[in-house]
């Protein structure tokens, strides 16, 4: 048991160098990140005045919809990384090496969970410097990040099992594009009472609505139990269901 | 199993899905602290054997042991990777890191102390002699720097046995002396080398035992000089001087016809001769040791009197091994695979055969 976690460790060092040592890796998510935040904040300010959003804060009714955009998105990152090792024969190389084989896929795992508190960490201090105020303070804001990570597994599995799939570096990319949908049909810029028709039936199938609105309810109404746990349990079991799957493919392509 | 072979293999046979049979059948063993060489050309089943041993892919079918581990029990698999290091064809570097850091994470995987993995690490980059670039990125290395750091890597834990797929392939030829120097060196330590190979003379510089394998088919086995030596005699090609006059580097007989039929009389009697005739070259001399029999004839003809304007033995290469085993050669095959030098080799007329 100690050995595996070592070893995950070691992975795990590695692979975080390998994304930090490229500059780009960290900037252009953050970039898009601030971006979004600010563009959408702008365009869509007015439609406050709808009503039904629990604010009169556009920006801070965002906040959620961009931690969860940034998190999602970064899923195809860990399956990208994972296939560039595959292609370059430096997999081959870990798997030569005595270590439980597993402990290159945690590794891996940790790394996007990092990223994913990262980045949810710029969004959270983006949202602070343009005033945004955290209903739930310090402690809200700390439960948002360890929902991020977990959030951010459920995607980083499936990155990694769409990149052990194809092993094509291009379809691990294109494949981000099938997130879209998840990210769009939710309650990111308009709450559900505004929703009507289709739109609003799809928001409500879609998982990443729930996690979304506990990380909301924690930014505008403080510590509402009924949707954070909601969110929280939508996240944790879809994070279990993805961590057995890939772990199975995994082991299926690997032992 | 006994104790002299640390690689065992017996009717290995692997189907990659789609039916595509990579390996029919193959037996073959590699004792303890040998350099055993697969000699044979692209897509023959070389690094599909390489990868089998050293549990990256499943095998179909047979019974496979490595250093004493039976590859069908799961158990063995991580003995087994314990036991070997492996320098891989299309390096499998970690292009962000250092030399340094790669040397050290390596060591580190191969459970070595940090400090231990340090030092181990620095002694490895003098070895291969890259310590002035051991803090740039792997990125940056030339092909034959990539060759050595990846040599290196696989070296950390001091594995009993070697594994390199085509360790020298695309490589400069003062990289690959280099590479050559490195690997004797760890054979006369007593490490066992296992290493795949499409150049002949890589494979006849190198190894102790040679498998020629062909379409995933073990087609000739021995040591390089016993699987020549099964090709027949060696041939002396002798070019006399025309009496009296000079004669000098022209391909024309200048010397008369008279004198020529003299010398196959005298050679074809002598004792270590299978054979001689005459070509539109000269004489031709069939005998069993080249090298040893050049000094006789040369004195045989000196003392009758004649003067030898050139001579040159050749001997079979593997390259006609390889042919009399598959009925091509390998160069004609390699072509295929590599656009420049099929070209080169179309413009220049060359690599036709022998």
């Amino acid at each position: 048991m100690g050995a595996i976690l070592r070893e995950t460790y070691f992975i795990y060092r590695r692979n975080l160098k390998t994304w930090i040592g490229v500059p780009a890796n960290v900037i252009s998510p953050l970039f898009i990140s601030a971006l979004l935040f600010v563009m959408f904040g702008s365009m869509f300010e007015r439609t406050i005045s709808l009503g039904g959003f629990g604010t009169d804060d556009y920006q801070a009714f965002l906040v959620a919809w961009i931690i969860v955009q940034v998190v999602v998105f970064s899923g195809t990152d860990s399956g990208f990384s994972l296939l560039m090792d595959i292609m370059s024969g430096y997999f081959d190389k870990l798997l030569l090496a005595p270590i439980n084989r597993f402990s290159i896929l945690f590794g891996t795992l940790m790394v996007s969970g990092t990223r994913a508190l990262l980045q949810a960490l710029v969004v959270v201090g983006l949202a602070l410097a343009m005033g945004v105020h955290f209903e739930t303070g310090v402690l809200g804001i700390l439960a948002m990040l360890a929902l991020a990570v977990v959030f951010g597994l459920v995607w980083s599995c499936l990155g990694i099992m769409i990149a052990l799939k194809t092993k094509n570096a291009q379809a691990t990319q294109t494949a981000g594009l099938l997130f879209f949908p998840f990210i769009f049909l939710t309650t990111a810029f308009m709450p559900e009472d505004q929703l009507t028709g289709w739109f609003k039936v799809a928001v409500k199938i879609n998982p990443v609505t729930y996690v979304m609105e506990a990380m909301r309810a924690m930014t505008l109404d403080g510590w509402d139990w009924p949707t954070i746990l909601t969110g929280v349990w939508v996240a944790v079991l879809m994070m279990t269901v993805l961590l057995a799957l890939t772990t199975w493919m995994y082991r299926r392509q690997t032992a | 199993m006994s104790n002299e072979y640390i690689i065992q293999v017996e009717d290995l046979v692997k189907i990659y899905p789609g039916d595509v049979k990579a390996l029919s059948g193959i037996d073959f063993s590699v004792g303890r602290g040998e350099f055993f060489g697969f000699l044979g050309p692209n897509g023959a089943g070389k690094s599909t054997t390489i990868k089998i041993l050293s549990t990256l892919l499943r095998k179909t079918s047979g019974k496979v042991s490595v250093a004493g581990l039976d590859l069908d029990e799961s158990a063995s698999s991580m003995g087994v990777r314990r036991a070997i290091g492996f320098a891989m064809q299309e390096v499998g570097l970690d292009d962000l890191s250092s030399g340094m850091d790669f040397l050290v994470t390596q060591g580190l995987l191969y459970k070595l102390g940090r400090r231990e993995a340090k030092n181990r690490a620095e002694e490895l980059l003098d070895l291969v002699g890259l310590t002035d670039v051991s803090g740039r990125k792997v990125g940056t290395y030339s092909g034959g720097m990539r060759r050595r750091i990846d040599l290196a890597g696989a070296l950390v834990h001091r594995p009993e046995i070697l594994f390199l797929d085509e360790p020298t392939t695309g490589l400069d030829p003062q990289s690959r002396l280099a590479i050559w120097d490195h690997l004797n060196e760890l054979h006369s330590q007593g490490t066992t080398i296992l290493l795949t190979t499409q150049m002949m003379d890589e494979a006849d510089q190198l190894c102790e035992r040679l498998a020629i394998i062909d379409n995933g088919r073990i087609v000739a086995e021995g040591a390089p000089k016993t699987l020549k030596d099964e090709m027949g005699d060696d041939v002396v090609r002798i070019m006399l001087a025309s009496s009296g006059g000079h004669d000098g580097g022209g391909h024309d007989r200048s010397a008369s016809e008279e004198l020529y039929e003299k010398a196959l009389s005298l050679t074809s009697g002598q004792s270590y001769v299978s054979g001689s005739s005459l070509d539109e070259d000269g004489l031709v001399v069939n005998v069993r040791d080249g090298d040893a029999s050049a000094p006789a004839l040369l004195k045989l003809l000196i003392e009758n009197d004649m003067e030898v304007a050139r001579l040159a033995v050749s001997r079979p290469t593997l390259d006609d091994v390889f042919l009399k085993h598959t009925g091509r050669t390998i160069r004609q095959d390699n072509a295929d695979g590599d656009a420049y030098d099929q070209t080169f080799r179309r413009t220049m007329g060359v690599g036709k055969g022998r």
